[in-house]
């Protein structure tokens, strides 16, 4: 799941300020489960904005919203007439989301009302951990369920580094030393030897760095294409 | 199954919540009263000190709420699910209070209803169940005429049950109410003797009859004709209408009931000092109700168990005493009523008048003839599914057709007939169209959830004691202080009052599941909150981050929209701060909102429901602080709710600083209830002071 957290409401200011109907919107799905950026919270900043214009003298009208999901256009579709209403939308939800409505508002403008962590998982109420980087090869077959790319402050492929310190990371006390638990938990599986092998230099190009990834599932597209086609042909319009 | 929607139909007054709770499983309470009274909802109300919306969810059923609130049997609190943890909720005497603080608000609102449907009934009896009718027959916009064989209004209530037990100003008030309406009320006019009944159905488009059970029945044994035997409900109406009945110095009443309960205890009031009954029944087996029985053997009253009536002894015409014979059984080995006796045994028990009070039956001498059928025990032949008799158009309801009951159920039998009528007049078929009796309830609560509940014993109401009240006919118990009323209030568990998800917003986060100190919600692909665990107690709907819980019971919603209202004005040369104060209304309660006039109240169902938007909100209207008012520790009837509430205004306070606000602005405030004074008055005036240090907003 996606990991948000909340934007101070400065920065906030700073963006909406100069708008004078402003709509947060948010999202329930992952930002919600963390809550940063769900129905709730969204009524929190629109309530926070507003007292804030009333500081500062301004005429502002700032409503919330809130739909499913803001990933896939199918949920946010009922509610464009509304959105469309407002001069600026302050998305509450993770940026893929922003990115997403941003490309169907025309002109106006999505900006972002919490900064987009990472992935993560729910380790208690409140308390969320990064476990993932989405690198797009997966290796924890090789390193016993532990991601060292998101996990190890270096992202080291062969660890541990000479700075782990009892378990712990040298970065900082706070964090736990991937290759340790690594180490610890192969151990456990009786799969230490493979650690033997060197990992080889990975090919980041699956990863962020060869530009924007797309998944395209071709049987789901055939007949989606196949559809899109019947429609043009029939005179239909989508 | 939902009722289906009836045109015309009037609308009561509905709380906060009333729709969806009818898409959901009723209270015990509620599902138990004949009248489906919603007792969650008004005693909820009566919790915060909100005694005229309580009158109103408890008389939108029920026409004879105050008489109910005297006489009537409880079977909410018999069925209240209170009773697997403690004690039932005294449910009738908080009815009581809400309805003696209600006096002049009712008498206010009494109103003439508009005769709209240009049709009339006519309805004979003006007992419980004609009564509702004429209710209810009026609201839907018919004129409607009463007849009744007695001077005065009431039926039983007002002929026959003993003013000790029901005061006669109570039940005019709610007479009152329903003759305001606009209805036509001819009392000393008996039908068949003053009017026939086929006249009667000639002037009307419909007519009903609800004329209840007015005969006793005697005993069929040598001696009983004469002086110095006399019948229940004579002796009962005797009471009533002020003459003075005929009786001896050693008072026998013969039954085991409840009417055979007041004849013994309405004796022991006429002076009687020595009265007893006599009744085949063991302590175990009477049909009276258990705390009728203590409060007459308080009242030095003697109960001779399983003895039958053999012969009426009398020396020349004065009765001496009652022959009795010994029962062996009084149900056969299927559990029928079939008594058998042992005739070796026999005894006599000494007195000089005697009470029959071994049931009734009703007087339908005047349908003879009529095309009113009765079938071969006498009785009116009638179709339950329509409530009308074997005439088109002669509807029955109450006693006379039900047999009997309790007053609350002839109120729900009223009902269905005012409907019935409705219908026929309308030229609407009835059948399967009057709602059922029958309601789906909520399961007691499970061991897990009962573990977690302190225990807290009911309040019991005092009585007069039992040297006074035998004095006179005067009303023998004392309901509740306002305090009272409150303690006994805040006892009751919000059943069906609960957590409600929207599931079409809930994304099945866990946050409910992780929350609930009771373990109701379960969530899979979503939520659903158990109403069997829930206690309403209000804590996970703040934290639902997809704003999918509403409480169905006082929603914070409810005030929410307000909330900018009851902040009011902000002055902008005022001397004192405004502060907004939530406040829980169990403990804090009612009695601690002598406040401050600078303090804006707004009361909440526990502190657990405010949210930190709530809090926001508050200021965002202007105020200069908002403090949360609660109980003081270790009162409070749910569980995990302050420190919840601790972490909600921390967080409010951290936002509020992110706005450049002294955090300071949002405070709890607690004080220790009970002990004399107005402490939440003082810590209120204390934060006040704070908070002018501060500074009032946008003043200089
Ligand atoms: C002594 C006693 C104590 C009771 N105590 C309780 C109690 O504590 N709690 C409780 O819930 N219930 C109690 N009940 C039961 C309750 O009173 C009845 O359930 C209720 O009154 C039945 O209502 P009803 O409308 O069917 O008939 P009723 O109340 O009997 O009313 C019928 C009316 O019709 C009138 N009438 C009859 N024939 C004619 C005619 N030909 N023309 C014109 N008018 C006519 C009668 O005068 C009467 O006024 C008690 C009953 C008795 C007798
Ligand atoms: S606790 Fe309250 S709501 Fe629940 S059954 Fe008892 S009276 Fe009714
Ligand atoms: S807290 Fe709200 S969104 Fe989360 S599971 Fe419960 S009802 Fe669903
Ligand atoms: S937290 Fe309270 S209101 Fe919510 S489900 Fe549990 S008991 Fe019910």
């Amino acid at each position: 799941m996606i990991i948000g957290s909340q934007k101070p409401i400065e920065e906030i200011w700073e963006m909406v300020k100069d708008f004078r109907k402003v709509l947060v919107f948010g999202c329930n799905t992952c930002v919600a489960v963390c809550h940063a950026g769900g129905e709730k919270e969204a009524e929190t900043i629109a309530s926070l904005i507003r007292m804030r214009a009333q500081q500062e003298g301004k005429e502002m009208e700032v409503n919330h919203l809130g739909v499913m999901r803001h990933c896939e256009p199918e949920y946010f579709d009922p509610v464009m007439d509304e959105v469309k209403k407002y001069d600026l939308v302050l998305s509450t939800a993770c940026g893929v989301g922003v990115n997403f409505l941003s490309d169907r508002t025309g002109n106006i403008p999505v900006y972002p009302g919490i900064n987009t962590s990472f992935y993560g998982a729910v380790e208690a109420p409140g308390n969320f951990v990064e476990l993932c980087a989405g690198c797009g090869n997966c290796i924890l077959h090789m390193t016993g369920g532990i991601c060292p790319i998101a996990r190890c402050s270096k992202t080291l492929m062969n660890g541990p580094c000479g700075g782990t310190n009892n378990g712990k990371c040298e970065v900082s006390k706070d964090i736990d030393c991937a290759w340790f638990l690594i180490v610890e938990r192969m151990k456990q599986l009786g799969t230490l030897e493979k650690l033997s092998e060197v990992i080889p230099p990975r090919n980041w190009s699956t990863s962020r760095d060869g530009g924007p990834r797309r998944v395209s599932l071709e049987h789901i597209r055939a007949y989606e294409e196949q559809e899109a086609q019947k429609a043009a042909t029939a005179g239909g319009k989508k | 199954m939902a009722q289906e929607k009836i045109e015309g139909a009037p609308m009561p007054y509905r709380p906060y919540g009333a729709e969806i709770k009818e898409t959901r499983p009723y209270s015990p309470c509620r599902a138990a009263c004949p009248a489906h009274t919603d007792v969650q909802a008004y005693v909820g109300l009566i919790a915060q000190g909100r005694y005229h919306e309580a009158f109103e969810v408890i008389t939108a059923p029920n026409p004879i709420a105050s008489v109910c609130s005297m006489i009537c049997h409880h079977p909410c609190e018999q069925s209240c699910r209170r009773c697997t943890i403690d004690e039932p909720l005294a449910v009738r005497h908080l009815k009581r209070f809400a309805i003696e603080k209600s006096l002049d608000y009712r008498r206010a609102r009494r109103r003439l209803v508009q005769k709209t449907k240009g049709k009339s009934v006519g309805i004979i009896g003006s007992g419980p169940s004609g009564l509702t009718a004429a209710r209810d027959l009026a609201d839907f916009g018919y004129s409607v005429s009463i007849y009744e064989r007695h001077p005065v209004l009431g039926g039983m209530l007002a002929s026959a049950i003993p003013p000790y037990r029901l005061p006669r100003e109570m039940l005019k008030e709610d007479i009152d109410d329903v003759i305001a309406k606009g209805i036509e009320v001819k009392t000393n006019c008996e039908i068949g003797k003053d009017v026939k009944i086929d006249e009667l159905a000639k002037q009307h488009d419909a007519v009903l009859i609800a004329i209840g059970l007015s005969l006793s029945r005697s005993l069929p044994i040598p001696g009983v004709d004469g002086p110095g035997v006399l019948l229940a409900i004579p002796f009962l109406e005797d009471v009533a209408f002020g003459r003075k009945p005929c009786v001896g110095k050693k008072v026998l009443v013969i039954g085991g009931g409840n009417v055979a309960m007041d004849v013994a205890r309405t004796a022991r009031r006429l002076g009687v000092k020595d009265v007893s009954m006599v009744c085949l029944e063991s302590a175990e087996e009477m049909p009276a109700w258990k705390w009728e029985v203590d409060e007459a053997l308080e009242e030095s009253i003697k109960i001779n168990h399983r003895w039958g009536p053999k012969a009426v002894r009398r020396e020349g015409d004065k009765v001496k005493g009652l022959e009795v014979v010994k029962v062996k059984a009084v149900f056969d080995a299927s559990g029928r009523f079939n008594p058998s006796f042992d005739n070796d045994q026999t005894s006599l028990i000494e007195a000089d008048t005697i009470i029959i009070t071994i049931g009734q039956m009703s007087d339908v001498s005047f349908l003879k003839d009529s095309a009113v059928s009765l079938d071969e025990r006498g009785r009116v032949k009638w179709d339950p599914a329509t409530q009308m008799s074997s005439a088109k158009g002669v509807f029955v309801s109450g006693e006379v057709v039900t047999g009997p009951g309790s007053a609350i159920a002839a109120v729900a039998n009223g009902h269905r007939a005012a409907l019935a009528i409705h219908l026929y007049c309308q030229g609407e078929a009835i059948e399967g169209k009057l709602p059922a009796q029958e309601k789906e309830k909520i399961e007691q609560m499970p061991p897990e959830v009962v573990e977690k509940i302190a225990k807290e014993p009911r309040l019991e109401i005092k009585h007069l004691a039992p040297e006074v009240r035998c004095d006179s006919m005067v009303h023998f118990e004392i309901g509740y202080d306002e305090e009272e009323a409150l303690k006994e209030a805040g006892r009751c568990r919000g059943c069906g009052g609960g957590a409600v998800v929207d599931q079409k917003k809930c994304m099945a986060c866990l946050t409910c599941m992780r929350i609930c100190p009771y373990g109701a919600p379960v969530v899979t692909s979503v939520s659903e909150i158990r109403p069997e665990y829930c206690q309403a107690c209000g804590l996970c709907a703040p934290e639902c981050p997809a704003e999918a819980i509403s409480m169905v019971s006082y929603d914070v919603r409810e005030i929410r929209r307000t909330l900018p209202q009851t902040v009011g004005r902000i002055e902008p040369n005022r001397q004192e701060p405004v502060i907004a104060a939530f406040m829980c209304t169990h403990h804090v309660g009612v009695l601690g909102f002598d406040l401050p006039k600078n303090v804006r109240t707004i009361p909440v169902h526990c502190t657990s429901r405010i949210d930190v938007l709530d809090l926001l909100k508050a200021i965002e209207a202007g105020a200069d602080a908002v403090a949360v008012v609660r109980c003081g520790d270790g009162t409070c009837k749910y569980r995990d709710v302050a420190r919840r509430v601790d972490a909600r205004v921390k967080r409010g306070q951290e936002l509020l600083k992110m706005l450049g606000f002294d955090p300071g602005r949002i405070e709890i405030l607690s004080a220790a209830s009970g002990n004399g004074g107005n402490p939440y008055a003082a810590v209120c005036a204390n934060f006040s002071e704070r908070i002018k240090q501060m500074g009032l907003r946008g003043t200089k």
